[in-house]
């Protein structure tokens, strides 16, 4: 009996060991730093305890960082779920398998490319002079405009860019899924006097509710990463519109002063917040779902 | 409450016809059954009568309104599914409300009509649970009462027991009967097993290759089979048929089998060879004097099904089942002699398979 408790242990100690050294060396040395005050130009450093936090507190820019964060993590998930599921009615409705799948394949192509190709590919698009994106305001409005240079709009036209890669290819996902769906209760509810969107509305997207959870929890996930994408198109910019939590922390510890302590505890500082944050949604979900 | 009625009614995939000129009329609070084998299109139609596949031609009409081209919604039927087709992510309340609240009916008639239906049905405990944490019979149960509860005009069933084990399909067939007794809603059955055709149906209609074989209560498709396919059809244990050579038109008699075939009865019609039935429950041991109808041979297999027994031998090259009382079975290896009474052979013709039978003995 013995040896039959023990070998599944044998066997995945091994996996286990070098994923937590993967895992937890990283974030252990990134705990270490974040309590020093070490600094790219200083060879050395003295253990500071919490200062830098205490610091994080009273950075305005650091401040606005989160909330530039929480506004991309709100807008990418969001629209990305709201391009894709409707996206993915519409195909289901109205066209034809063939022709689905066709289309199917095109939406998966923005996901394929590199996020940095897409990045400079859109920026370009979003030229104010010869950028075919804005083309149209360019006719409409007489003068170039550059929307990546906006405050007001440069959040958003990097969205674009993040739903054009996976609002599509959580399209294509969503229709695998509606495809999935046994056609028997979407006959019942025709029968039962549901028009169309009633039987997307309260039968289709309940159906879908675990997976369609799922996916919003791996675009939070994605959207934590957009470090590339924001800085290839605009540094954070113009000012610090764009400039998210990441993108700070990289600016600190390695562009503007070299404060790779300070940027540490910054990276500290996510991580615990994003492990928090989706422990609480993920129960939340699982609860909400239970009920 | 309401009549149906189909005319030249068809169904076309690409090239295939499934349903070919298809024409029925179904009375106000008729109990019609289509009974056919796989691929005989009987689902096909129900599902045309629902709204849940185009028509290819013809008309439809309920209540003498077509409705070819309404939306299922608007056409005021029901429908119950094989597999229950249940709202898996609601309650059984939710299942059974879902319609009403589409149907914009007031919350308190709403609950009124749910509790009612679910009265019927039994399902008053369990209107909390959540669908799928029910069996078989209790979903089966729910989706009768998502049906009722609209009260339509039509009610269809697509093979709504094949889901279910044997003895609850028994049971859930009475409460079936019983529903129709006590709503007398116009209702549509699909099946393909013909006990549930024979005792739910006011009449049934056998469907064989997209095309009615026959229309008729229960009794008369029984007694008077339309065609071999019918005949071979309908009856457990099946019906045995053989070729027969008629040795002359004046006395139609095989002299391979010794058969009577009444010319009176039947059209001959100068047939050289016919192909004649007779089931197995009307065969029954000859007396030593009996020489007419006599069919024997040497049991091979006994089958025991409780009061009776079904002996199997070889007769003329074919194979003869015989239902007999158990105790009166005989064993494996025994010469039998059975014979049958006059009134209960068929006579079909052996190109067509088209019963023989005169019209003033067969069906009207």
């Amino acid at each position: 009996m013995k040896i039959r408790t023990k070998l599944p242990i044998v066997f995945t100690a091994p996996t286990m060991a070098a994923l937590a050294v993967l895992a937890f060396v990283p974030t252990i040395d990134a705990i270490n730093i974040a309590l020093q005050n070490r600094d790219l130009s200083n060879p050395d450093s003295l253990y500071v305890g919490f200062a830098n936090f205490r610091a994080l507190i009273d950075d305005p820019r650091f401040l606005n960082s989160v909330s530039v964060s929480v506004a991309w993590e709100i807008l990418t998930v969001a629209a990305t779920m709201l391009v894709a599921v409707p996206l993915a009615i519409l195909l289901f409705e109205t066209t034809p398998p063939a022709v689905r799948n066709g289309l199917c394949v095109l939406f998966i192509v923005p996901a394929l490319l590199p996020r940095v190709s897409a990045a400079f590919v859109w920026r370009f698009a979003f030229h104010p002079l010869f950028g075919l994106a804005v083309y149209p305001l360019r006719l409409i409005t007489g003068q170039p405009i550059d929307l990546l240079a906006n405050p007001h709009t440069a959040m958003f036209t990097v969205a674009i860019v993040d739903v054009w890669q996976w609002g599509l290819l959580f399209a294509v996902i969503v229709v695998k899924l509606l495809e999935t769906l046994p056609r028997q209760p979407f006959e019942a509810a025709k029968l039962d006097h549901a028009r169309t969107w009633e039987i997307y509305a309260y039968i289709a997207i309940p159906m879908l509710q675990a997976p369609l959870i799922s996916l919003v929890f791996v675009k939070m996930v994605e959207s934590l990463r957009a470090f590339d994408l924001i800085y290839v198109m605009t540094r954070g910019g113009p000012g610090i519109a764009t400039e998210t939590l990441d993108m700070y922390a990289f600016s600190q510890g390695f562009i503007e002063s070299g404060r790779i302590s300070y940027a540490s505890s910054m990276a500290v500082l996510m991580m615990a917040a994003t492990t928090i944050a989706f422990t609480v949604l993920w129960r939340w979900a699982r609860r909400w779902r239970e009920t | 409450m309401a009549e149906l009625s189909f005319r030249n009614i068809a169904k076309r995939y690409g090239d295939i016809d499934v349903v070919a000129d298809f024409n029925l009329r179904v009375e106000d609070r008729e109990f019609i059954v289509f009974l056919g084998p796989s691929g005989c299109g009987k689902s096909t139609i129900l599902r045309m009568i629902a709204g849940l596949e185009e028509i290819s031609g013809g008309e439809l009409a309920i209540n003498g309104k077509v409705v070819n081209d309404l939306a299922p919604r608007e056409r005021n039927v029901a429908m119950v599914f094989q597999n229950y087709a249940l709202y898996p992510h609601m309650s059984v309340y939710g299942n059974i409300a879902f319609g009403l609240k589409r149907m914009k009916i007031g919350r308190e008639e709403i609950d009124k009509r749910v509790r009612s239906a679910a009265k019927t049905l039994g399902l008053e405990g369990l209107l909390d649970r959540r669908s799928t944490a029910l069996s078989g019979g209790q979903q089966q149960r729910v989706a009768i009462a998502r049906a009722i509860v609209k009260t339509p005009g039509v009610f269809l069933f697509d093979e709504p027991l094949s889901n279910l084990d044997a003895k609850l399909r028994n049971h859930m067939r009475v409460e079936i009967a019983r529903l129709h007794q006590q709503l007398k809603t116009t209702t549509v059955y699909v099946t393909h097993d013909q006990l549930e055709a024979m005792t739910l149906a006011d009449r049934i209609v056998l469907l064989r290759n997209g095309a009615i074989e026959q229309v008729g209560s229960p009794r008369e498709i029984f007694e008077r089979p339309n065609s071999q396919f019918v005949a071979s059809f309908i009856g457990t244990p099946a019906m045995n048929f053989f070729e027969v050579d008629l040795a002359g038109a004046s006395a139609p008699c095989s002299k391979k089998a010794r058969l009577a075939i009444d010319p009176a009865r039947f059209d001959l019609d100068g047939r050289s060879k016919v192909v004649v039935g007779i089931r197995p429950a009307h065969l029954r041991p000859a007396r030593q004097d009996e020489t007419a109808n006599i069919i024997e041979g040497v049991v091979d297999l006994i089958e025991f099904l409780g009061n009776d027994a079904l002996i199997t031998f070889k007769y003329a090259g074919e194979e003869v089942g015989a239902l007999v009382p158990a105790q009166m079975s005989p064993r494996v290896g025994d010469q039998v002699r059975m014979t049958f009474s006059d009134d209960n052979l068929h006579a079909f013709d052996i190109e067509t398979g088209r019963s023989l039978a005169k019209r003033s003995q067969g069906r009207p």
